[in-house]
């Protein structure tokens, strides 16, 4: 990148946001998978006008820009593949509304997913998605990545909130999308198209957010299957109970022998263990819909079911599943962690699967996740030093996409394409379809500078 | 490939084992005010990876992220991988240091702690008025900031031991110099001879430290041991203060800052929770408490060599306690009362202190 251009940048944001120092561009190398690549320079934008006239100058000299928040990706989709500017929206962090009477919030994309929760709880209002990286993923972040989390079963995702958004086109022009209402059908809903589109087409600047009342009461069990069908069955039999429980979490043999290996919790080594949360208003509520979901545990053969008489109790049923992926990033050096999603119906099957591919590979994979929303995490642990096994685990998650396809499911529930799985977009996506997307592309940004490498959007 | 550095060799394993999920941001008080991914610990161990990779080189360009952070330990608590940043950064440091690189205020700390017997260099010895170095059952050992910083809180202290009838002495004190191990050069032990034969000669049974840096050394650290091996009581006010009998009370509404050397390097949270609920029923906790604390921005060698920041982290912890209008801030290190005093506004009403000052206050009030 040449001085004019970053003397430009410089102009643009201040000296102070700008760095094209060693020590930031290692940073900016990275999320949280295992991809890595460096960029020219990084900005600090600090408002849409900056924003805006970065992409312009961008544009115009057709530089790749790559929008971030928190860099908690992980499928490297803020990784610089092409170099270029990192955008980096941390310091746009104000929450600019919060309407209760509107149902609405409106911030900046640099908001910290629990600063908007903190600031919604006194009003006794939430933005539900909850991601697991909830104390520090950005807003922003959260949009582009149409985050979910662990209630994707009772209250969606990222995009099932989003009203309305500020977005800044790939020439620097400034556009809203959606409304401020919570119902809206004029025109073509831009808005659901940006979120979740990786920084490919826009960079969002401000969001309207719809809030939900937070529900005050909770119950919480724990079942243990002996027999994985058994499990599987159990799950597809809630849904067709009539409850839907808040949180519906499934955690393999090979996740339950890695945390008792790892901590003093001492679960009993089965095939597989379900935790089931409900939640609403009155504890009566919750305990009567908490009591169908125990029946349902008891028709499908569980071992032993342990429901939680208070709070404290229920934190203690928590911690074996929130303890997984902590035991198991400290197990191998490395680990990419997948989020394969299916039908319901297909969990015992993705398992299953998921066992085999272990075996053929000869890798450990543990994998717990929401099967409520039939989205898992296989966790698949590997030494990044060793060629060989660096080369399986690949091969593992090839068999892996493939597999989740076949089963009527998806390559991503939650983390995005990025780089990670943009080879495997075809396996999911017919030619007409990603023709289609590749034209939208083109569409919002025809010299390909916004996030450029991601998604596959420039094949062809 | 044989590792070049000493923090390779030591902790290799653990910095692969960072899984860059970046959750150390959300406590790391140099990324809270600079959101500046490169300050934070993921960046720092990434920068560490880069050099065991050999696409980077240890030098002078990583000073600025390697010795600006404050050792306050927020990313490990908050680790999900275990890995001990705080350690790593400051066997890196001494890495640097004898590659050449290191910041001058490190150096100059260092330089200060081999001529003279305090971090400030001072020359006169402080006695507040009282006698040192005689026989008595405790030694109180105040640390620097206490002795030439803070010495307002020290005197309230001190009066507070007279009230409550302690027999105690103050002694001729050299710099503990456990902070050297954090700035990338070794504790002084001719200093730390000199503090144990001091505190022997008294024939106190137990030590009470003003710094909660101070007790984490004599704690801990090697160059100690003479005094724990000797039987010698390791206490720190915050500890000694829970089993008084102290009756005053206030209505005012009363917060705690949980120092990082006492909270999460000690785990001492509760005891001067304790001893704060019965003088304050009004007491409220910030956002950030306990293992979640912010630091207050002084540690690790930072206040000195970046004081810039180092102010704007004090601010922003006292924002925290501004949010829950708290009338006192109470803390239990002249460090942090130090700093976060430095970053108080003149329309800023609140007050910062040790509780021993605002206990001795409230004794004097009441008499």
């Amino acid at each position: 990148m040449n001085d004019d251009i970053k003397k430009a940048l410089k102009e643009i944001v201040g000296e102070d946001n700008f760095t094209d120092r060693l020590i930031d561009m290692v940073s900016y190398s990275y999320d949280a998978s295992e991809h890595s690549s460096r960029p020219d320079c990084a900005v600090w934008a600090e408002n849409v006008e900056q924003v805006s006239e970065i992409l312009k100058t961008a544009d115009k000299h057709r530089i790749p820009v790559i929008p971030r928040g928190a860099g908690t990706g992980l499928s490297g989709m803020v990784v610089p593949v092409k170099g270029g500017i990192v955008l980096d929206l941390n310091r746009m962090n104000r929450i600019l509304k919060i309407s209760i009477e509107d149902r609405l919030a409106v911030v900046q994309p640099g908001v910290v997913y629990a600063d908007l929760d903190r600031a919604l709880a006194p009003y006794g209002f939430f933005f539900p998605p909850d991601p697991g990286s909830g104390s520090v993923c950005t807003l922003g972040g959260n949009v582009a990545t149409n985050a979910g989390g662990v209630k994707g079963a009772k209250y969606g995702t990222t995009r099932d909130y989003v009203l309305g958004l500020q977005v800044v086109r790939a020439d620097g022009r400034i556009m809203r999308t959606g409304a401020s209402t919570i119902k809206c059908v004029s025109g073509y809903d831009l808005t659901r198209l940006i979120v979740g589109s990786e920084g490919t087409l826009g960079v969002v600047t401000e969001i309207t957010l719809k809030i939900n009342p937070k529900p005050t009461a909770a119950s919480t069990a724990v079942a243990t299957f002996g027999n994985l069908e058994d499990a599987g069955r159990a799950v597809t039999r809630i849904m067709s109970s009539g409850i839907i429980p808040a949180v519906m979490e499934i955690m393999d043999l090979p996740t339950i022998q890695a945390i008792n290996q790892n901590t003093d919790l001492g679960l009993p080594e089965v095939e597989a263990m379900l935790l089931v949360e409900t939640d609403g208003y009155t504890q009566v509520e919750t305990d009567y819909q908490l009591s169908k979901v125990v029946e349902v545990f008891k028709e499908n053969h569980s071992l032993d079911i342990k429901q939680a008489a208070s709070r404290d109790e229920a934190a203690v049923l928590w911690k074996a599943r929130k303890s997984a992926y902590a035991v198991l990033a400290r197990i191998q050096t490395h680990f990419v962690l997948e989020d394969v999603t299916v039908p319901m119906g297909r969990i015992t099957d993705l398992l299953r699967g998921i066992g085999d591919i272990s075996k053929k590979y000869d890798l450990r994979i543990a994998t717990f996740g929401h099967a409520g929303d039939g989205n898992l995490h296989p966790q698949i642990l590997y030494d990044g030093y060793n060629p060989d096994e660096t080369a399986r685990m690949k091969q593992a998650v090839a068999d892996l996409f493939k597999l989740s396809v076949e089963l009527n499911g998806t390559l991503t529930g939650e983390h995005g394409i990025g780089i990670a799985k943009a080879s495997f977009m075809s396996l999911e996506h017919d030619d007409v379809e990603m023709e289609t997307m590749r034209a939208v592309k083109r569409a919002f940004d025809p010299n390909n500078i916004l996030n450029p490498g991601k998604m596959a959007l420039e094949a062809n | 490939m044989e590792a070049k550095y000493d923090f390779e060799r030591k902790y290799r394993k653990q910095i692969l084992q960072c899984s860059r999920c970046g959750y150390c941001q959300a406590v790391c008080p140099i990324f809270g005010i600079t959101h500046r991914p490169s300050f934070n610990a993921r960046g720092k161990m990434l920068l560490l990876k880069e050099v065991m990779d050999g696409k980077i080189d240890l030098n002078e360009e990583l000073i600025d992220t390697l010795f600006q952070c404050t050792t306050c330990a927020a990313c490990k608590e908050n680790c999900p991988s275990g890995v001990n940043v705080p350690e790593i950064i400051k066997q890196a440091r001494k890495d640097m240091v004898n590659i050449g690189s290191c910041h001058p205020a490190f150096t100059g700390m260092n330089e200060v702690l081999q001529k003279n017997t305090n971090i400030y260099a001072e020359d006169e010895p402080e006695d507040f008025g009282r006698e040192r170095n005689k026989k008595a059952d405790y030694v109180y050992f105040v640390g620097c900031v206490g002795l030439y910083r803070e010495d307002e809180a020290t005197e309230a202290t001190l009066d507070l031991l007279d009230r409550l009838d302690v027999d105690y002495t103050l002694v001729d004190e050299a710099c503990c110099s456990g902070v050297l191990e954090d700035v990338g050069h070794s504790i002084n032990t001719d200093l730390a001879d000199k503090n144990i034969e001091t505190i022997l000669a008294t024939g106190a049974h137990t030590v009470i430290t003003g710094c909660p840096y101070c007790y984490r050394t004599f704690k801990n650290k090697d160059a100690y041991a003479p005094l724990r091996e000797k039987g010698i009581q390791l206490v720190h006010m915050a500890q000694f203060l829970k089993d008084l009998d102290i009756s005053v009370t206030t209505d005012l509404k009363v917060t705690y800052h949980d120092p990082c050397d006492l909270g999460r390097h000690c785990g001492i949270y509760e005891e001067p929770r304790q001893t704060i609920r019965k003088i304050a029923p009004n007491f409220v906790e910030m956002a950030h408490h306990h293992a979640d604390s912010l630091c207050c921005g002084s540690g690790g060698g930072v206040r000195g060599a970046f004081p810039k920041n180092s102010l704007k982290m004090a601010r922003h912890r006292l924002d925290e306690a501004l949010d829950v209008q708290a009338d006192v801030l109470l803390t239990e290190c002249n460090s942090c009362v130090h700093n976060l005093a430095n970053a108080k506004l003149r329309k800023d009403k609140i007050r910062i202190m040790n509780t021993t000052q605002f206990i001795n206050e409230l004794m004097e009030e009441a008499e």
